[in-house]
C-alpha cells in the first residue's frame, strides 16, 4: 500500500494559508495587536517626548514596546486553535512540526506587520536620529527570528495549560532576555555609527540556537 | 544513614575552622567568611539547574516519570539555593561595597537563572495532568538550556556596555591562602553533599504522594 | 509522494493491542484492554460511558500516548508508528471541531492540501457527495446544524481514503437519512477496509460483525 507522503514545504504552505486567510476573517488578533502596540507606544511617546539626543533610552524603549506587543500577541496563534477546539483536527493532517513551522511563518509576518506599522510611528513621534538602515534593518530582522521562534514553542506550550497571557510572558522573557539586551545594545550602536557586527553575530547565533533546539522539540507537543 | 551524620560533622567542623582556622583575605576583611557559603549556594544553583535539565532531557527520550521527579524536584531545591545566593552575594555586596544590587555580572546571572526557575515552577503549576505537565516543563526545560550560556555569559557583558557603572566590583584574582582554600572546597562538597540529600528526600515524598494518590 | 484519488484495496491489516491502559488527572480512562483484530471488517467497541471507548480510539489514531501498553497497527505487514497513523487512519469524533471561519469546502481544501493529496479538489467533491454535503459545500461551519457538522466530520474521514476508518459515536446528530448513508458508507469500507465503530447504539453495533467490549467503570471512580 503506497504510504501517503505530503511534501514538507507544501503542508506548511497549506497551513500558513490557513492561519493567514483565516487571521483576515476574523482580524480580531492583529487588531488587538496594532492597538496594543499603538497604545504603549503613544504612552511613552505623551510620557515622556522627544529624545533626539538620548539614543541609548530610544533603543531600550524601542525594543521594550516592540517585546511587550509580541508577548501581548504571539501566543494567539495557538491560543485561537486551543479555543476553537481545531487541534485535532490539524493534528490528524498534519505533523507537529508541520504545524509549528506553519505558525512560526505566521507569527514572524504578524510581528513583520506590527513592527511596520509601529518602528516608523516611533522614530518619528520620539524624535529619533537618522537611522542606519542596513544596520537597524538586520537587527530587527534577526531580532524578530528569534522573537517570533521562541514564541511559537512556548505559545504552543502554553496553551496546553490553564496559564493563558500572564504565564506565556513569564515563561516567555527569560528566553528572551538575550535577544533584548543584544538588540538594545545593537540599536544604540548603530546611532552612534559604531559596527553593530557583534550584536548581529550574538542575535544570529542565538536565533539558530533556538530554532535548532525546537525543531527536536516540536515532535513532543502534543500527545493528549 | 551514616553518610548523613557524617556529612553533618563534616559541615560543622568547616563552619568551624572558617572561624577560628583560615585567616582573611586582605581585600574582603571579615567578609571573608562569605566565601564559604556564598559561592557553594551559587555553585549548587548552577548544579541543580544542570541536574533538572538533564532529567528534563531523559524524561523526553525514555517517559519515566522517574526522571520527571528528578527534574521537578532539583527545579524546587535549586531555586532555593539561588535564593539563598542572591540573598547572600546581596549582604556581601552591601557590606564590601555599600550597595545591595549593582547588576554586576555575576548578580545579573544569578538572576537569570532564578526567572528560569521561577518560570518552570510557574509552568508546572499550570498542569494538572502528570504526563503533561511533565512533558511541557520538559520541553521548556530543554529550550531554556539553549538560553542558560547566552544568559550567563554574553548578557551580563553587554549590560556593561550599556550602562558603565561608577561603582567598580573588584572580584578579581583573591590569592586565597592554602587554609582558605582548603575550607572552600571542603564546604563545597559539604554544600553538593547537602543538595543531594535534599534532593533524595523530595523525591522520595513524591514518590510516597503518588502511590498514596494515584493519578 | 502523493496519493492517487483512486480507492485504495487495504490489503491486510492488523490492530492489536497489548497491555494498554490510560490513567490521566486521577482518573482511570481506560481500564487494561487486549485485542487481536484484522480487517478488512467492522468491528464494534462497545462499554458503559466512561469506560474509554473514545479514549481507546484516540490511542489508536496517533492522538494519545496510552499510560501503559500499546497498540500495534500493522498494514501489509508493515508497522505504523503512532506519529504516522494519521495518514492511513480517519478518524471521526465529537472532539473533532472544524474552523468556524471558513465553509464546509474550505476546511476539507485545507485537508487534503496539508496531507499533500493529488487532485485535492476531486477528493474533497468526493467526500462531500459521499455524505451528502455537497448542496452546504459552500456554507461556513458555523452557519451548519449538529447532524451536518457531523457529516462533515465523516466526509473528513473519509477524504483520504484511509485503509482504517475509526468512527466514535458516528450516528450521533443524524437522521434518518443521515444514517441510512452512514450504513451504506460503513458497508461499502468494509469491504476492503477495517472499520471500528465505537457506540453505544445498537443500531450501530448490528454492523459489526465483531466487538471488543470495554468494562471500565467510568469516569471518577478509581478503585
Amino acid at each position: 500500500m503506497p504510504h501517503e507522503g505530503s511534501s514538507f514545504p507544501a503542508a506548511v504552505w497549506a497551513i500558513l494559508r490557513k492561519e493567514c486567510r483565516s487571521e483576515w476573517r476574523t482580524r480580531y488578533g492583529l487588531n488587538a495587536a496594532l492597538l496594543f502596540a499603538v497604545t504603549s507606544l503613544t504612552g511613552v511617546s505623551f510620557a515622556i517626548g522627544r529624545l533626539s539626543d538620548r539614543s541609548d533610552v530610544l533603543a531600550a524603549l524601542l525594543w521594550v514596546v516592540l517585546l511587550f506587543a509580541s508577548l501581548a500577541s504571539l501566543s494567539h496563534a495557538f491560543v485561537r486553535e486551543v479555543e476553537g477546539h481545531t487541534l485535532t483536527f490539524l493534528r490528524l493532517v498534519a505533523s507537529p512540526t508541520q504545524i509549528a513551522i506553519g505558525k512560526l511563518v505566521f507569527n514572524l509576518l504578524f510581528l513583520g506587520v506590527i513592527e511596520l506599522v509601529t518602528v516608523p510611528l516611533f522614530l518619528v513621534l520620539m524624535g529619533a536620529p537618522p537611522v542606519h538602515w542596513g544596520e537597524f534593518l538586520a537587527l530587527m530582522t534577526l531580532g524578530s527570528v528569534a522573537l517570533a521562534t521562541s514564541s511559537t514553542l512556548v505559545g504552543a506550550v502554553i496553551s496546553q495549560t490553564r496559564g493563558r497571557g500572564a504565564l506565556f510572558a513569564g515563561v516567555s522573557f527569560p528566553l528572551l532576555l538575550p535577544v533584548l539586551a543584544a538588540a538594545v545594545s545593537g540599536t544604540k550602536s548603530q546611532w552612534a555609527g559604531n559596527p553593530v557586527s557583534a550584536e548581529i553575530r550574538l542575535l544570529a547565533a542565538y536565533a539558530v540556537a533556538l530554532f535548532a533546539a525546537s525543531l527536536l522539540l516540536y515532535d513532543h507537543l502534543w500527545e493528549d | 544513614m551514616l553518610w548523613r551524620w557524617l556529612l553533618f560533622a563534616w559541615i560543622v567542623l568547616f563552619i568551624v575552622l572558617a572561624f577560628v582556622w583560615a585567616p582573611l583575605v586582605p581585600v574582603l576583611g571579615p567578609t571573608t567568611r562569605v566565601l564559604y557559603f556564598h559561592i557553594p549556594a551559587a555553585w549548587v544553583t548552577v548544579l541543580a539547574l544542570g541536574w533538572s535539565m538533564l532529567h528534563s532531557v531523559l524524561y523526553l527520550r525514555t517517559r519515566k516519570i522517574g526522571h520527571d521527579d528528578h527534574a521537578a524536584a532539583a527545579a524546587e531545591i535549586g531555586l532555593l539555593f539561588c535564593i539563598t545566593a542572591a540573598v547572600s552575594g546581596a549582604l556581601w555586596a552591601k557590606a564590601m561595597w555599600g550597595a545591595y544590587w549593582n547588576w554586576d555580572p555575576r548578580e545579573t546571572s544569578i538572576f537569570f537563572i532564578m526567572l528560569i526557575y521561577a518560570a518552570y515552577l510557574a509552568l508546572r503549576a499550570a498542569v494538572d495532568d502528570e504526563q503533561r505537565r511533565a512533558r511541557l516543563s520538559a520541553i521548556y526545560s530543554a529550550i531554556a538550556f539553549v538560553a542558560v550560556p547566552f544568559l550567563m555569559f554574553v548578557v551580563p557583558r553587554i549590560y556593561f556596555t550599556l550602562h558603565p557603572d561608577p561603582i567598580i566590583n573588584v572580584r578579581g584574582k583573591v590569592d586565597m591562602d592554602p587554609r582558605i582554600r582548603w575550607v572552600f572546597l571542603a564546604m563545597l562538597i559539604g554544600m553538593t553533599g547537602v543538595y543531594f540529600w535534599v534532593q533524595q528526600l523530595r523525591v522520595r515524598v513524591v514518590r510516597l504522594e503518588r502511590r498514596l494518590h494515584p493519578n | 509522494m502523493t496519493v492517487p484519488a483512486t480507492a485504495i484495496a487495504a490489503g491486510h491489516v492488523t490492530l492489536t493491542a497489548k497491555g494498554l491502559q490510560h490513567r490521566y488527572a486521577g482518573h482511570r480512562g481506560l481500564d487494561p484492554v487486549e485485542f487481536d483484530l484484522d480487517g478488512p471488517g467492522v468491528v464494534a467497541v462497545v462499554g458503559a460511558n466512561g469506560s474509554g471507548k473514545s479514549t481507546l480510539l484516540r490511542i489508536v489514531a496517533g492522538l494519545l500516548r496510552p499510560s501503559h501498553g500499546a497498540t500495534t497497527l500493522t498494514l501489509d505487514g508493515r508497522e505504523v508508528p503512532p506519529p504516522d497513523r494519521r495518514h492511513h487512519i480517519g478518524y471521526a469524533a465529537p472532539e473533532l471541531q472544524f474552523y468556524v471561519e471558513f465553509s464546509v469546502a474550505e476546511n476539507l481544501r485545507f485537508a487534503a492540501e496539508a496531507r499533500g493529496l493529488a487532485g485535492p479538489d476531486a477528493a474533497v467533491a468526493l467526500a462531500l457527495a459521499r455524505v451528502g454535503l455537497d448542496s452546504r459545500a459552500g456554507d461556513r461551519v458555523d452557519a451548519l446544524s449538529s447532524g451536518m457538522k457531523q457529516r462533515l466530520r465523516i466526509a473528513s474521514a473519509l477524504l483520504h481514503r484511509p485503509p482504517v476508518l475509526l468512527l466514535d459515536e458516528a450516528g450521533s446528530h443524524l437522521d434518518e437519512e443521515g444514517r441510512l448513508s452512514l450504513e451504506s458508507i460503513v458497508a461499502e469500507e468494509a469491504r476492503t477496509h477495517l472499520v471500528v465503530l465505537a457506540t453505544n447504539e445498537p443500531r450501530e453495533w448490528s454492523l459489526a460483525a465483531r466487538r471488543v467490549e470495554l468494562s471500565g467503570r467510568g469516569l471518577g471512580h478509581p478503585a
